[in-house]
């Protein structure tokens, strides 16, 4: 049962980060219909900036903010140089470029600041674990499930409450309504990419404070689509659902499943599920149901 | 209407006529061409390097092949085809290895060639298995299910427990002598190459065959439209399925051949960077014809080669370039993905079709 309970409260706090990385995901694909499989390589970079800024000086809080700005240059320039000419092509395309954006910068990546693991150093959050009765807890799971809750409703006022905000909505329900509206869709696109490599840097980074950064960063970058299919394509509450229902599913199967098939359970689990998932509920728990005609 | 060019007063009479293999003497002329620099002219003329450059291409086209007939042919996008790659390099080593074969089985040399087409049959139903969900899903959600199959697949099931198979550690080698087909043992780049060459012209000829009877058409209307195709009476899971089937096979061979090739064996050989390296080559290559998917292996085992000789020059100057060799080519490969995509969106065989009508018509093209 203490297990039980363990597992449970570790999978929802680093649930809590997916969730995060998971709404940059969605808001990429409700604005502008790209199905993004870049987005592990994103939290790398976000790992990496951070630690970079970290490393010369700054706090970790500021470092953050830097990888915000930082995020939001990137994705504008991605969009502009890659994706803007993308807009009406075939989905296969649109989906290996993206796949091609991610070798790119995972090369760019090890080719900057090669591939060794580094940390943190010195450490942000204490090593002691908080005790909340007879639960231990990493401090860092704790402030970065706080962080990442904290952003996540920020990203999700943007969207609701502000001018900009409400024109990317408008431009995902209809995007020749919102271009007559005045609405710049090209604009709508780049600072949907801004978004998601802004959400995805805060997740790398806080990622990169539990079990140091290296490359595998990009693989838990990966989780996000078993989280969003989860959740539904297209649903910002899936995504966060979806982020913490994957975050949990896998340390539950590290912690029972590790017994039976040693070896990397944990990391395969969310995917199997995924095919699994697939085949039962294809449009996840939130999505909408697309009709098909001839 | 035919799909190739004929010169002026040859007329097809007949349905048989217009799907004929050779439509013109040119044609065949042209292919028996090929055939002869393949099998002759590359390996007289060319040293030892080269030839295991033609062999890397060959691998490449055969894995290419596999995803062309999925995504070029059948609309059904795979992002984990190494996964059957490697099920198929799995099977034909532990059968080499671990079978016990009657001696006159390995006197003969056939547990090799036995091994290359169970290799085949087996990849080919583990490539079914995880084509099962293409029945109910299509397009973005079909691809998270086959990297899923990719990640259950190479980092799972093969690191962890068909690797211990046999006591040998994480990876299998396999001791000279082993690879033997027929009298031949497969020990030098000249009978690699020669291996390949046939496995890859078998692949081919398969193919094409399959193309342009029921099953290829089929396979093309479930790629334009798959309602329409219903409506007209396709069954589409079946010919879905035996889409993934057939690519899967083509993997498991290519899978078996891999093994001759390096004459040892890991899971590191079959990562997902090859999934998507077989699909960038045939986005490269072009998407849709399978001289796209063979134009693609050529462009991208030469490109890569043609890096490393830059970057072997200039590492005198910069040592770290040498190390760092294997981001650049990631970083190379990515970028000419999204430049291809953006700029050429149809592949290298639009540029040589261009080529070939041009020199069709010339010098007059009017």
């Amino acid at each position: 049962m203490e297990l039980f309970l363990m597992s449970l409260i570790t999978g929802i706090l680093v649930g809590g980060i997916y969730a995060l990385v998971a709404l940059g995901w969605v808001l990429i694909y409700k604005c502008s219909g790209v199905l993004n499989l870049a987005m592990g390589e994103l939290t790398l970079i976000g790992a990496y900036v951070t630690l970079t800024f970290y490393q010369a000086g700054i706090p970790f809080i500021l470092a953050v903010i830097c990888t915000l700005l930082v995020g939001i240059v990137l994705g504008f320039v991605t969009e502009r140089i890659f994706l803007d000419k993308l807009i009406g092509e075939p989905i296969l395309a649109v989906i290996m470029v993206t796949v091609g954006l991610s070798f790119f910068f995972k090369g760019i990546v090890e080719f900057i600041w090669s591939t060794d693991t580094k940390v943190f150093d010195p450490p942000i959050f204490h090593i002691k674990p908080i005790e909340l009765g007879f639960l231990k807890l990493s401090p860092v799971y704790l402030w970065s499930f706080m962080l990442a809750i904290v952003l996540l409703i920020i990203f999700v006022c943007f969207f609701k409450y502000t001018r900009w905000g409400l024109s990317m909505q408008a431009t995902a329900d209809d995007e020749t309504a919102a271009l007559s509206l005045g609405v710049s869709a090209r604009f709508v696109y780049a600072a949907a990419w801004a978004i998601a490599f802004m959400s995805a840097g805060v997740g790398g980074a806080l990622l990169g404070n539990i079990n140091g950064i290296n490359i595998s960063i990009g693989y838990l970058g990966l989780l996000v689509l078993p989280a969003v299919v989860l959740g539904g394509l297209n649903s910002v509450p899936g995504a966060i659902v979806g982020g913490i229902i994957i975050g949990v599913l896998q340390n539950l199967s590290g912690a029972y499943l590790d017994q039976f098939f040693p070896g990397g359970v944990k990391e395969i689990v969310p995917f199997a599920f995924m095919a699994v998932f697939l085949l039962f509920k294809p449009y996840g728990l939130w999505g909408w149901e697309r009709i098909e005609r001839v | 209407m035919s799909s190739v060019w004929l010169p002026c007063g040859d007329y097809h009479q007949n349905y048989q006529e217009d799907q004929g293999w050779w439509q013109s003497t040119f044609i065949k002329m042209k292919m028996i061409l090929l055939l002869l620099i393949v099998f002759v002219g590359i390996p007289i003329l060319l040293p030892g390097y080269y030839l295991s450059v033609g062999t890397m291409v060959g691998y490449t086209a055969m894995g290419a092949l596999g995803v062309q007939l999925l995504i070029g042919y059948t609309g059904l996008v795979t992002l984990g085809h190494a996964a059957f790659i490697a099920v198929g390099a799995y099977t034909s080593t532990l059968l080499v290895l671990q079978f016990p074969w009657p001696q006159f089985f390995t006197d003969l040399g056939l547990a090799y060639p036995i091994s290359i087409v169970v290799a085949g049959f087996v990849a080919g139903i583990w490539s079914v298995l995880f084509g099962l969900p293409s029945a109910k899903v299509k397009g973005f959600y079909l691809i998270l299910t086959t990297m899923a199959a990719q990640f259950i697949t190479v980092d799972f099931l093969l690191t962890q427990y068909v690797s211990q198979i046999g006591g040998r550690g994480q990876a299998f080698s396999l001791p000279p002598g082993t690879i033997k087909i027929g009298p031949w043992v497969i020990d030098s780049d000249i009978k690699i190459y020669y291996l390949m060459a046939v496995l890859t012209t078998l692949i081919v000829i398969t193919m094409a065959n399959l193309l342009r009877s029921k099953p290829g058409r089929a396979w093309v209307a479930i790629r334009d439209n798959d309602i329409a195709a219903e409506a007209l009476g396709i069954n589409i899971i079946r010919y879905k399925l035996l889409a993934f089937f057939v690519a899967g096979f083509f993997a498991g061979i290519a899978g078996a051949f891999w093994v001759s090739n390096t004459a040892a064996l890991s899971p590191e050989h079959f990562p997902w960077f090859w999934s998507l390296w077989l699909v960038g080559v045939i986005l490269i290559g072009g998407v849709g014809s399978i001289h796209g998917a063979i134009f693609g292996s050529v462009f991208m085992v030469l490109v890569m080669e043609g890096l490393q000789w830059a970057v072997i020059p200039l590492s005198a100057y910069y040592p770290k370039l040498l190390f760092d060799f294997a981001y650049i080519k990631d970083s190379a490969f990515g970028l000419a993905i999204c430049a291809f995509l953006i700029y050429e969106p149809n592949g290298l065989s639009y540029r040589w079709w261009q080529i070939k009508n041009y020199f069709n018509l010339w010098p007059f093209s009017y």
